[in-house]
This record gives C-alpha cells, sequence and structure tokens, in this order.
C-alpha cells in the first residue's frame, strides 16, 4: 500500500475544511500563528518554568518510549496544573473544532504535557498513539493530539517526524517498520498541529549544540477510553471551578453514560 | 500440579461467551445476601437516587440499585469474590477494571430492554476481542418465567452490526440458574433482559461489569465514592477501580509486535 503522494508534511492551513483534508490524506495538519506575541511569550516562560522548577527539585519522569540514555530530553507532565495559560491550549476553539471534526462530542481530554528537547537529544521510539487499543482498529481514529509548538520547530532541533499517511495502514508499527522513512513537521513557534492518532510518529534527533524546542501535546480520545491523567486526582481545582462547560465534558466531570455518579453526570 | 476445579469452565467462557458456576454462595448466604439488595435498595431511595431507569426499562417493575459498593461493604466483597476475579483474569487478563456494579430486580410484570451486546452500545466495530464482561450473580433461582437474562448462542462472534440476523429475537435463550451460582457473559454476547410472567416471584440478578484497562469505567469511582469507602479499600481494590495515578497502562494485544517492554502510553513527541 503506497502512503502520501510524497513523503512530506502538507503545507501550513488556516482553512479547516482543508486541514480536514489534509489529515484525511496524511494524517496531520499545521495551523500556523495560532499563539502570537505576549501570549506565546507567557505560555513559553510558564513551560520552561515548570520544567526548571521539576529538574531543581528532581520531580522529572521518565517515559518508556523514550531514549533511557536521555537526559537532556525533558517532559513536563499535566501542564493544565501548572498555569492557566495552559487552559487556554487545551480548551481552545481552534482545538474544540478539530475535536470535534475528527472525534466527535462529547470527547474526553486525555492528558496534556509537554515534550522538550534539548541538544543531543535522541529520537523515540516510532509509534502511533492509539497503540493501547488492541487491533484490529476501527475505521476511525479514536484520539486526536493538538501539539502547540512553543518553540520554532526546525529538522535540527528535533522536530516531530512523522510517516505521513501511515493512519491509512490502520495499525500499530511493527519491529520491522521502526526504520520507515520520517519526514520532520516543521512548524513556527505559535503553530498547532494537529494529528490523528494512528498516523506513525516519534520525537527527532536534536542535532543542534544550544537550541531547545517546546511543544505542548495536548491528547483528546472519544469518550470511551480511560484518560491518561486522572483530572479527579491530579487537576488543579480552580480549572475545575472556572471551566466551562464544554472543559467540563473534556475533563470528564460533565458525563453521559460513562464516568457517571449515582446514574448522572457528577457536575 | 494441581487440578484447577475452574479450567472446564474458563474454558466454555471462552469458546461460547458464557458459563454457569453453580453453588458460589450456599442458599442461606443468598438469602442473606438478598435482604442486604433489598436494604441497600431503601437507603438509595432514601437518599434521592430513583431505582426505575426510564432510559433502560419500560415499566417500574424494574428495581435498579446502581451504588452497591457504597451502600454495603458486603458488595464489595462480592465484586472481588475469587472466583469472580480469576474468571474475569482468565477472558480479559491480568489488569482489569472494575467498571460498575449494579442490581436489576425484576418482579412480576417487568419487561424486556433492548437486545443488544454491552459492546455494541459503546465500542466502535469491529468487535473481535472480549473487552468487557459480566459476572451476573443470582441471589434467587433464575427461570424463564421470572424473567430470566435472555441470550442468543454464539452471537459473540459477529463482528459488526451488519452480522446481527434479522431474526435475532427468536435465537434467545434463558440463562436459567439456581440461587448461589454466578454467571459469567462476555461483552460482545448478545442479551436482553426476559419478561416475568410470574404471579409473585422477584427474580434478582447483581451486575459485576469488568473491562480491559484502557476504557472509562461507567462509574467515576474518584467521584463516587465517598472518603470512608475509599479508605477502606485494599491497594489492589484501588488499582481495579482506577482511583490511583497509574492510569492507561495495561498491556494490550499488541505487545506481540514490539521487541521492548513497553509501556503502553500515548507520548506526546
Amino acid at each position: 500500500m503506497s502512503l502520501a503522494p510524497a513523503l512530506a508534511v502538507p503545507p501550513p492551513t488556516r482553512d479547516l475544511a482543508q486541514g480536514l483534508r489534509n489529515i484525511a490524506e496524511y494524517g496531520l495538519t499545521i495551523v500556523p500563528d495560532v499563539l502570537t506575541g505576549d501570549v506565546l511569550n507567557r505560555a513559553r516562560d510558564a513551560l520552561y518554568r515548570a520544567a526548571d522548577s521539576d529538574r531543581a527539585r528532581q520531580r522529572e519522569q521518565k517515559f518508556s518510549l523514550d531514549d533511557a540514555q536521555d537526559d537532556t530530553n525533558r517532559r513536563v507532565w499535566n501542564v493544565l496544573s501548572r498555569d492557566p495559560v495552559f487552559e487556554d491550549m487545551a480548551f481552545h476553539p481552534l482545538a474544540l473544532d478539530y475535536v470535534k471534526a475528527v472525534l466527535g462530542w462529547p470527547a474526553l481530554l486525555g492528558n496534556i504535557s509537554a515534550n522538550i528537547t534539548g541538544p543531543g537529544g535522541g529520537e523515540m521510539v516510532l509509534h502511533a498513539d492509539q497503540i493501547f487499543v488492541p487491533e484490529p482498529w476501527a475505521s476511525a481514529p479514536q484520539g486526536m493530539n493538538v501539539a502547540w509548538c512553543l518553540d520554532d520547530f526546525t529538522e535540527a532541533n528535533g522536530a516531530t517526524r512523522f510517516v505521513p499517511g501511515s493512519h491509512k495502514l490502520n495499525r500499530a508499527p511493527r519491529a520491522e517498520d521502526r526504520q520507515a522513512e520520517t519526514a520532520p513537521m516543521v512548524a513556527s513557534a505559535g503553530s498547532a498541529v494537529v494529528f490523528e492518532s494512528r498516523v506513525w510518529h516519534k520525537t527527532g534527533h536534536n542535532r543542534t549544540a544550544d537550541q531547545q524546542r517546546a511543544g505542548v501535546f495536548a491528547w483528546y480520545t472519544k469518550p470511551i477510553y480511560r484518560a491518561q491523567e486522572n483530572w479527579f486526582l491530579s487537576l488543579r481545582p480552580e480549572v475545575r471551578q472556572f471551566a466551562s462547560d464544554e472543559a467540563l465534558v473534556l475533563l470528564g466531570y460533565k458525563a453521559e453514560g460513562l464516568g457517571l455518579v449515582n446514574g448522572v453526570s457528577p457536575a | 500440579m494441581t487440578h484447577d476445579p475452574l479450567v472446564s469452565a474458563k474454558q466454555k467462557l471462552k469458546d461460547d461467551g458464557w458459563c454457569v458456576l453453580p453453588d458460589i454462595l450456599d442458599p442461606s448466604q443468598a438469602s442473606a445476601v438478598m435482604e442486604r439488595l433489598w436494604a441497600a435498595e431503601a437507603e438509595s431511595r432514601r437518599q434521592g437516587v430513583d431505582t426505575f431507569m426510564p432510559v433502560l426499562d419500560p415499566n417500574p417493575s424494574n428495581v435498579r440499585v446502581f451504588y452497591l459498593m457504597e451502600l454495603d461493604a458486603l458488595f464489595r466483597d462480592l465484586i472481588q469474590h475469587p472466583v469472580a476475579v480469576e474468571m474475569v483474569r482468565s477472558l480479559l487478563g491480568e489488569s482489569f477494571l472494575i467498571s460498575n456494579f449494579t442490581a436489576n430486580i425484576a418482579r412480576p410484570g417487568s419487561k424486556s430492554m433492548a437486545l443488544h451486546s454491552d459492546q455494541s452500545l459503546v465500542m466502535p466495530a469491529p468487535w473481535v476481542h472480549p473487552w468487557a464482561m459480566n459476572i451476573i450473580w443470582c441471589l434467587t433461582d433464575v427461570t424463564f418465567e421470572n424473567g430470566a437474562t435472555l441470550f442468543i448462542p454464539g452471537s459473540h462472534h459477529w463482528q459488526t452490526r451488519a452480522d446481527v440476523p434479522p431474526d435475532a429475537h427468536q435465537r434467545l435463550r434463558p440463562f436459567e440458574a439456581k440461587a448461589g451460582s454466578i454467571i459469567a457473559m462476555e461483552g460482545r454476547l448478545w442479551h436482553t433482559s426476559g419478561v416475568n410472567v410470574t404471579a409473585d416471584q422477584d427474580r434478582a440478578l447483581l451486575f459485576g461489569y469488568y473491562t480491559q484497562p484502557f476504557l472509562r469505567p461507567q462509574v467515576n469511582w474518584n467521584a463516587g465514592l465517598s472518603s470512608g469507602t475509599q479508605a477502606s479499600l485494599s491497594p489492589q481494590m484501588r488499582t481495579w477501580l482506577g482511583l490511583d495515578l497509574n492510569a492507561n497502562t495495561g498491556e494490550t494485544a499488541d505487545l506481540r509486535y514490539l521487541e521492548d517492554q513497553i509501556a503502553h502510553l500515548k507520548a506526546p513527541a
């Protein structure tokens, strides 16, 4: 089976319909300049502050799909509880438009966490995000990511690498697929990259001497899946207190059919 | 090698999608649980939680109690009964979640709910593997006349709605069992509640619903179990209820493709 027409990611677009066509064809689409100016600066500052704090306090959590020897790449989990700017990403109208179009509604926010590559940082294992779902997979994606680029993502600094069109295979990559050719997701700071849960990808190798690149990854699923983050334990209380109805749905507090208390929604 | 007394039951569950295990409770234990169930039903109503679910049942002769594990420690023991857990593990694997534990008492005059498989209601087709199962506790004798759950033999092989034959309703058979039995039924088996045509017999069943660990439980136990109840739980029960932070890390079928022992987490990249 042939994958995408050419091994490249589609050009950035602000048009939702074109973006959805890109996701159908390539598995991903890039939306430029969603975060700009002070908003982008505040988000980047908040993320690096959280990452530096975790490192200083030895609270960093390793992730098993990463290179175990790698101490330069960093992850920050549950950024939603770290600063309100991340609520602006998790519940951004653009993200909600894509979630509703790709997954339907209601949907859940499974997790929102950050990945920062550093100089010399290694690659991840090639994977699809819905690999926790046993095969054969349903004909539609069961989840999707909105990746917020807080720095420029370049080929050299570890931009996420994709196998465009691999979602059409509708299966996880196997050992023999590990060396598949990949294309870097090159995007300017402030872009949002939307990719569905079956497309194969990995963190790229950071070959720079002195650059970091930070991405915040908001992961959404259809509502039948258990959230990766247990929001009922880990969410900063005021996020719930000030949440919109749509945010309460995404966090599992406004529920239908699953996630109930006494047969009714907990909020 | 010791003989596993459940080996044939496990095989039948795997092959046929269901099996009956008799005498898990003796008659006096079954009637004692029945008494506690009516007490829980009264307490549930007293707390303002209705026991009639119009969305599920055509009339109030079906009495549903939703909050068993909060209402009485006895039900927390039943959901983790060693035989129940062993049957669940045999089908769903070592990691699983307790999704729900409810009662359905079919009183005389109760009618059938919609024909369904549990997986067909919420999970995307194709339904190739069991992702969920019920352990059904029979607190009374269960007969066709008093509303035994009706199931369709072989229906766990139906992978999409297109596989459901037009005469599905004519293929229904009752799960008949004595009080004190448990019935194990996997999530792909099509079934409905029966019709209680007796004048004076209640048919009481408890439904322990267990799923693969990557699925969202029907009940939000973090929000739904009181702090007192949560404090009474063992670490094992906390894991089975998904109360802790270790979410969505269960082993799944794709492990066979991966050479490394990797956790099945979604990773930001």
